[in-house]
């Protein structure tokens, strides 16, 4: 079984081996990137460890299924947040009560801390995420994928189907949404 | 571009390490795929002969592979009332659901531990069957009521749910989520940890837990404690209840109380911290061996001792 490769060492052999119905080579795609797709689905979707499992599942199955349709112009990992990205917009769409439930916690996540013994950095973490947590979708989305993957404006643009500047004025108004939480939660 | 304030905070938010149990059901999803016949449409192009080579030596090696390949791993489910939507036995990856008027019962069994213990499905509940492997008997909670009955070694039957993770120590508890993630565990034997992005709490029976989406377990209490310390409790974990929260579950605990209060000390700091020792010792003399000042460091093994001590007062 291959492991360990990073992001940009998905070779065009891997693919193609992917193509083929490769199985160690698909697995070796799917330790590449799991922890990334399975992160942001967990923050997207206020830390619910099922619904990010889950969602994680979706977006590699989807991945096996269209890889022959991969053509290679747009590179591999704009491709693949593009089908991160809507899956989370589909999770987004179906858990819309949740949404509201989710969000009407966020001053209670700034609660006490837990048993961790860095309590500073854990209750950062908690203060970030419940603040992560309450942005909507449209500017919780671009920040995930800007800070887990470090996309360039471009390739975020490829994998939110927008604009540059769309991209920029998301992330934008997502940094100053986030700074007006984290400063209300302290 | 210029990022404004807090992308350095963001940069601290860790990655999350996904759990093993989603390879399986990968796997299991394609098994499943191989199972129902080829479906992806071949569009023609011309191919080197190597290239069909290789497609005849694939095609040999996944019938050779689903000739040999061991069954896929699978609980028995029994009705107990009412239509359900599986019958006989799920697999990983196979959802269960139960109407108003359903009962189900599933029997479950780990390759190296044999049969290890039942659960039962109550009305209106979505449970996934996510892992089997030997080690490792993994079920989701969407949504309802279970009731489980394990007898396996601690650690190899999981309950994921929307705010937490059970672990079974070797016991019978009952674990509700309702539409909203918020969760309700209640112990009747043995102990449970409920976990949650290194937040921990530790359940023994007679107890209970509640959790909630993006905070994990709060803090365990006694079905017999008093409704005061309950509702201080609640707003504590959940409310931001803070000081004056916790100031009204030290005045209201009792001895079998330092349950909550052990859970209690590492979810403070400071002056508060000391003052939630202090109760503690009031309660139930410091044991030898544990050190004041290791404890108060939240020091894992001198907390793990404490426990131990005051566990035979719970």
């Amino acid at each position: 079984m291959v492991t360990g490769l990073s992001d940009r060492e998905i070779s065009a052999d891997i693919i193609e081996s992917c193509r083929l119905g490769d199985r160690d080579a698909f697995r070796a795609l799917y330790e590449a990137y799991k922890d990334k797709v399975y992160s942001i689905a967990l923050y997207f979707f206020h830390g619910d460890e099922a619904a990010a499992s889950d969602m994680t599942q979706q977006v590699f199955l989807k991945l096996i299924q269209s890889i022959a349709q991969f053509r290679g112009e747009a590179g591999f990992a704009t491709w693949l947040y593009r089908l991160v990205v809507n899956a989370c917009m589909d999770g987004a769409r179906r858990a819309k009560p949740r949404e509201a439930a989710a969000n009407a916690t966020v001053d209670a996540l700034a609660g006490p801390g837990s048993q961790e013994h860095d309590f500073a950095r854990e209750e950062t973490a908690r203060s970030v995420r419940a603040a992560l947590s309450a942005l909507p979708v449209k500017f919780r989305l671009p920040i995930l994928l800007r800070y887990f993957e470090e996309l360039s404006y471009g390739e975020m643009a490829a994998a939110m189907n927008c604009s540059m500047g769309t991209v920029a004025s998301r992330l934008n108004r997502g940094h100053k949404m986030l700074a007006q939480k984290l400063e209300s939660l302290r | 571009m210029k990022e404004p304030a807090p992308n350095n905070q963001l940069r601290d938010l860790p990655l999350v390490k996904a759990p093993d149990a989603i390879w399986e059901s990968i796997e299991a999803a394609m098994d499943a795929s191989l199972d129902a016949g080829p479906k992806p449409k071949w569009t023609w192009r011309p191919v080197w002969a190597w290239g069909i080579a290789a497609v005849v030596l694939a095609a040999v090696g996944a019938g050779a592979w689903l000739i040999t390949r061991p069954p896929r791993a699978a609980w028995a489910v029994d009705r107990i009332d009412g239509k359900i939507t599986e019958h006989g036995k799920i697999e990983v990856g196979d959802w269960l659901q139960t109407d108003a008027s359903s009962r189900a019962r599933i029997t479950l069994s780990d390759a190296g531990a044999g049969d290890i213990g039942t659960i039962e499905i109550a009305p209106n509940t979505r449970v996934r069957m996510v892992a089997s492997r030997p080690g490792e008997q993994r079920l989701r909670l969407a949504r309802g009521e279970i009731s489980a009955r394990v007898s396996a070694p601690p650690r190899l039957f999981f309950v994921d749910t929307p705010a937490s993770t059970a672990v079974d120590l070797g016991c019978a508890y009952t674990m509700k989520a309702d539409q909203d993630g918020n969760g309700l565990l209640s112990v009747t034997l043995g102990w449970v940890s409920l976990e949650w992005a290194g937040r921990e709490a530790l359940v023994p029976a007679g107890a209970n837990c509640r959790t909630r989406p993006m905070i994990g377990p709060g803090t365990p209490y006694f079905d017999d404690a008093s409704q005061a310390l309950k509702d201080a409790l609640g707003s504590f974990d959940f409310d931001g209840g803070g000081t004056s929260a916790a100031d009204a579950v030290l005045a209201e605990a009792r001895v079998r109380d330092t349950l909550t209060l052990w859970h209690l000390l590492s979810r403070v700091e400071g002056t508060d911290r000391q003052r939630v020792y202090n109760r503690i010792v009031d309660l139930v003399p410091l044991p030898k061996g544990v050190s004041p000042d290791k404890a108060l460091q939240l020091d894992r093994e001198t907390l793990k001792l404490w426990r131990e001590e005051l566990a035979w007062k719970w």
